[in-house]
């Protein structure tokens, strides 16, 4: 079917989600390449398109489901729609690329975008709707003392993901692995609060206009956030180029980054944002704070945290901007009426980033005790029920990270490759013979060292 | 004001003082309601549940709307079956209670 075709069927008759998804994963762009970093190119975004056809586009994902394939994938699209609504350009310059970014801001892509988007928004974010309520006659001072109450819970404690990392056998691949995942918004940060500077809304904007000056850095390229994070990643010895880690983001990470996309992208959702972005303000200071120090201890003077000291330092200011003069500024202006969706913004993104973190500390234990795993895949292997895959692959093979919605069993029968569970983990050799176990939600990609073939099969939970 | 904690799928009312709130389902959402009939404080949650969405006071009959409960419902935030709420007043003096009951207003069925 012909994009424009796609474009006129999803604009009239709601084409099916899952038509659709296959339509826009099927553009060049988004097809595999054998690349596990991807440089130089951030309109390069693999999808796996040949996966998705198994994905039930039929219902949201629930709560539960949250680390589900499906559930990656719809955030893959999500975020690639969103972001082509601003202007990303490769910081060593467009020469190689120029064909791809005019792809990736196509007039035809896009639209075929905006006829999935509200259907691929409800599938990822329509649980929300289920996880979280607001109701009953509020008032600001009960949206005070709420919003006082969850935060103090909140900075009461170091988030448990950062605990999980120092608890790590290795815990710089950890450290690592989140720097990866804060890279998704690190590189491109506050784009999605560009999106509601405009228009007229009284003091209240201009309050949020100077919190973007703050993450633009007052104007001064060297000052600005994105730039001191470039410095954080490269003292790291990871890559700066937005979007290098493609394949390594975990669901949860895009899904915040979508998740303000998605509020600020339809203005009716704004006192949500406010709510939202509240909450991240005033937590974002604590969290960074307690990031440094874990980089500190892991890395020495070696890691520069100038971004962390500055987060740590400058969103004391914001989350009482945003709390005095936003959350409590909106409610005093608009009235109670508005109070709710203030409150949902602050519990929906409380939610995510709840789930996120689960999902962050799965994964990194998980690749903390890859042998333990080898172990298990073993005396799971002849209990395995189904093998849903095989695969005969050559080196130079198409490379792409998925999750499995069930534990799963990974056997190689023959070659040789490598399990690579994170963008700088040391690659994990497994050899004709060996199998792994593999947790439900648990990210990944396969890459064959020498002429390999390998299956996967669920297993019970 | 005072803050109530509650699992929905264990309590559905909450004792305060001398004050008493149940939780009235309504199209699917959840409201804390003050179990005081705005006539003359008969128990709403003993009430009869009619077709049109009205509540029956057990007391003297009166026909209490669920928009108007919705209304001057408590501020109430629900996380999967979490709920907190904030009961207006006493400031923390008396203890809060929790408990089951049979809430006949959440039951469908009663004539108009």
């Amino acid at each position: 079917m012909a994009v424009a075709e796609v474009r006129q069927r999803g604009a009239r008759t709601a084409a099916p989600l899952a038509e659709l998804v296959a339509q826009y994963a099927s553009h060049r762009l988004f097809r595999n390449t054998s690349d596990v970093r991807i440089l130089g190119n951030p309109y390069r975004r693999p999808l796996n398109p040949d996966t998705l056809g198994e994905i039930d586009f039929s219902r949201p994902i629930r709560e539960e489901e949250f680390s589900s394939y499906g559930s990656l994938a719809a955030n893959r699209i999500l975020l690639n729609f969103y972001e082509s609504e601003s202007i990303i350009l490769p910081a060593e310059g467009l020469a190689s690329a120029r064909r791809d970014f005019e792809a990736f801001y196509d007039d035809d892509l896009r639209q075929t975008g905006l006829a999935l988007r509200p259907e691929l928004e409800r599938y990822a974010f329509g649980f929300l709707d289920d996880a979280v309520d607001v109701t009953g006659a509020w008032t600001s001072e009960m949206l005070r003392t709420h919003f006082l109450r969850i935060v103090e819970e909140a900075d009461a404690e170091v988030t448990p993901g950062l605990q999980a990392i120092r608890r790590l056998g290795e815990p710089r691949d950890g450290a690592d692995m989140l720097l990866v995942q804060l890279a998704l918004d690190g590189l491109t940060e506050a784009s999605a609060m560009a999106r509601n500077l405009g228009g007229s809304y009284g003091p209240e904007q201009s309050e949020l206009f100077k919190i973007f000056i703050d993450e633009f850095g007052a104007g001064v390229f060297e000052a600005k956030h994105s730039t001191i994070f470039e410095k954080l990643i490269a003292s790291r010895g990871l890559k700066t180029d937005v979007h290098a880690y493609w394949h390594f983001y975990l669901t949860g990470s895009i899904a915040i980054i979508n998740y303000f996309n998605y509020l600020t992208d339809d203005h009716r959702r704004f006192f949500r944002y406010a709510g939202a972005l509240t909450f991240a303000e005033w937590t974002f200071a604590k969290f960074f704070t307690d990031l440094a120090a874990i980089l500190r201890d892991l890395f020495g003077d070696a890691v520069d945290t100038h971004y962390c000291d500055e987060h740590g330092h400058i969103d004391v200011h914001h989350g009482r901007m945003t709390f005095e003069n936003l959350l409590l500024g909106l409610a005093r202006k608009h009235g109670d009426d508005v109070i709710p969706d203030l409150v949902r913004g602050v519990e929906e993104i409380r939610l995510l980033a709840r789930l996120t973190d689960e999902e962050f500390i799965r994964q990194v234990t998980w690749a903390d005790e890859l042998p333990r795993y080898v172990e298990e895949g073993r005396r799971l292997r002849p209990a395995a029920s189904e093998v849903v895959e095989t695969a005969n692959v050559e080196p130079g093979h198409l490379f792409g990270t998925r999750t499995h919605d069930e534990p799963t069993v990974v056997s190689v029968e023959t070659g040789e490759v490598d399990l690579l569970v994170g963008p700088e983990n040391p690659p994990f050799p497994l050899r004709a013979g060996d199998a792994i176990l593999v947790p439900a939600g648990c990210l990944h990609g396969l890459r064959a060292r020498t002429p390999s073939e390998w299956s996967r099969a669920t297993v019970e939970a | 004001m005072t803050v109530a904690v509650l699992d929905a799928r264990e309590h559905n009312t909450v004792f305060l003082g001398d004050d008493r709130y149940f939780v009235l389902e309504d199209a699917g959402r959840l409201f804390l309601v003050p179990d005081k009939c705005p006539h003359r404080g008969g128990p709403l949650s003993l009430g009869r549940r009619t077709p049109d969405e009205r509540v029956v006071c057990p007391w003297h009959g009166s026909r209490i709307t669920c928009a108007y409960l919705r209304r001057t419902s408590v501020p109430l935030v629900r996380r999967g079956s979490e709920i907190t709420a904030y009961l207006p007043g006493d400031n923390g003096a008396h203890p809060v209670f929790l408990a089951k009951r049979r809430i006949l207003a959440n039951a469908r069925g009663g004539g108009a």
